[in-house]
């Protein structure tokens, strides 16, 4: 069995990376957020606009997002900026909520501070205590069947149902095979491949379920009364070829590869731990599509993308793949893979499959994504369906 | 599974048996070339009525208007044009039968 080196956390989930975590409760902490963080080595900040204001699951589902992110294997401690008092996305609650993970957690109110600049260096100092902690952990060897594996595509084209996509599955298939799990998500684009997906479910309750979480998702969007042509496909999937979502769908569903569909997770939920693939219902949003598989517990991501693309999840590191060389040649910066060799007779599927597997061990174990370096990280965005208030 | 993945190929189709549609990945490709197609069993040759942009489609065999497109040897939507072999298939002559929020207005 493959394995790699990761950080043990006190729940027993294995990380990538141990990084502290310097998180917003709401939206008007953010600036004392990036101030701390950028005087910190090895944390990262994860800002939003959310967080008040929000409907009663809205709010909820803004919690759930920012503790399951913050409660990631791949974050050693958490570091925690609050403004003055907020329902539910404060401190207390958010701590509360993190307890179960073991792993540290401090935090700072701006207000109860006395201001941002108390607050700026209250916050720095405790977070430097809690990255000399962190850096005095090493990394132990693990079998891969403790990765959780996200699987994702944006900005697609007509290569990537041809090449990184199903290059993709072969790799999902091999981590699974080895007793790990994946998640597949983005429901607005399954819409046209939901026989095919449910054909592969492991009982004809979960069969049921893919159907009919599609549809949930389609209802939304006939309920704006809009064609979404220009949505979904976007503009960028248009231009490379895309001309339906039905032909984007079907494209899309060949990361699954042909592993056995266990079950459907809501937005965020962390899978049982059994072997196997799982669907996350998602939007096709990018970011917050690898937000919420990333608040699901994943370690690791590879994002296929047609045209290039340049998200990063702050702590899930997000390998890129593309099939079209094009693409590449344009966005190698931000681009890990070129798989397009595929569509060349230069590499077989299953060679590309093998690529993308030994990218994802080297990553897990510490190799640095190109996005990691750059430090690109657009990849955070939490959903939302009901109105500010 | 894709038609000889792992060759040098120019035009792209998934179910050799189903699909009436291929997809072009090579820069260039453009009107009155005759752009060989393997379907598996055989091979034919299709000369083009239009440039073809990379990663877009050409139509392999007729399709009348509101005939199925089909790719992966399933639909990815319907024609709203007849369409001709060695025609572009994009926006313009074929639509999507999901997420039509603007037709369910209509009913």
């Amino acid at each position: 069995m493959s394995e790699f080196w990761g950080f043990v956390r006190p729940d027993g989930s294995v990380g990538a990376r141990n990084y502290l975590l310097v998180l917003s409760a709401t939206i008007y902490a953010n600036s004392v957020v990036e101030r701390v963080s950028s005087s910190l080595l090895g944390s990262v900040p994860i800002t939003h606009h959310l967080g008040r204001t929000q409907t009663k699951s809205d709010l909820k589902m803004t919690f759930d997002i920012l503790t399951r992110t913050a409660a990631n294997p791949n974050v050693g401690a958490v570091l925690i900026v609050d403004h003055f008092r907020e329902d539910l996305c404060n401190l207390e609650d958010m701590a509360h909520a993190l307890s179960s993970s073991g792993k540290p957690v401090e935090g700072v109110n701006i207000r109860e501070s006395g201001g941002v600049a108390n607050a700026v260096a209250e916050a720095t100092r405790k977070g430097a205590a809690l990255i000399r902690d962190l850096s005095c952990q090493r990394r132990e060897i693990s079998p891969i069947s403790n990765l959780l594996f996200g699987l994702n595509c944006g900005t697609s084209d007509t290569t990537s149902g041809l090449s990184s996509n199903p290059a993709l599955g072969i790799c999902s298939d091999k981590i699974i095979e080895q007793g790990g799990r994946s998640i597949l998500a983005e429901f607005p684009e399954l819409m046209g491949a939901e026989e095919w997906l449910a054909s592969k479910a492991v009982n004809q309750e979960v069969g049921d379920k893919i159907y009919r979480r599609i549809k949930d998702f389609e209802d939304r969007i006939y309920a704006t009364g809009e064609d979404i042509r220009g949505s979904q496909p976007t503009g960028d999937n248009i231009a490379g070829g895309i001309s339906t979502i039905e032909e984007k769908s079907l494209g899309g569903a060949k990361k699954s590869g042909s592993a056995t569909i266990m079950d459907v997770l809501e937005l965020g939920e962390a899978p049982p731990k059994d072997p196997g693939l799982y669907m996350m219902y998602t939007p096709g949003h990018g970011s917050e599509s690898i937000s919420a598989i990333a608040a699901g517990g994943a370690q690791a991501l590879v994002f296929s993308t047609g045209g290039g693309h340049v998200i990063a999840h702050p702590v899930m590191p997000t390998i890129k793949i593309t099939g079209n060389e094009n693409s590449y040649k344009a966005m190698s910066d931000t681009v890990d893979l070129d798989l397009s060799g595929t569509l060349k007779g230069k590499l077989t599927l299953e060679q590309a499959g093998m690529m993308i597997y030994d990218e994802v061990l080297a990553v897990l174990s510490g190799k640095l994504t190109k996005c990691e370096i750059l430090k690109e990280a657009t990849g955070f965005a939490i959903h939302r369906v009901g109105i500010s208030i | 599974m894709v038609t000889g993945a792992g060759e040098y190929k120019i035009s792209w189709v998934v179910d050799g048996e189903k699909d009436n549609v291929a997809t072009i990945l090579e820069n260039g490709v453009s009107r009155n070339s005759v752009v060989p197609v393997d379907l598996g069993n055989n091979e034919i040759e299709v000369t083009l009525k239009d440039d073809i942009p990379y990663g877009h489609k050409v139509a392999i065999k007729p399709i009348k208007e509101g005939e199925t497109v089909f790719k992966y040897g399933l639909s990815i939507g319907r024609a709203i044009k007849d369409v001709e072999v060695g025609e572009h298939v994009h926006l313009h002559n074929i639509e999507p039968l999901r997420g039509r929020g603007d037709l369910r207005v209509k009913e």
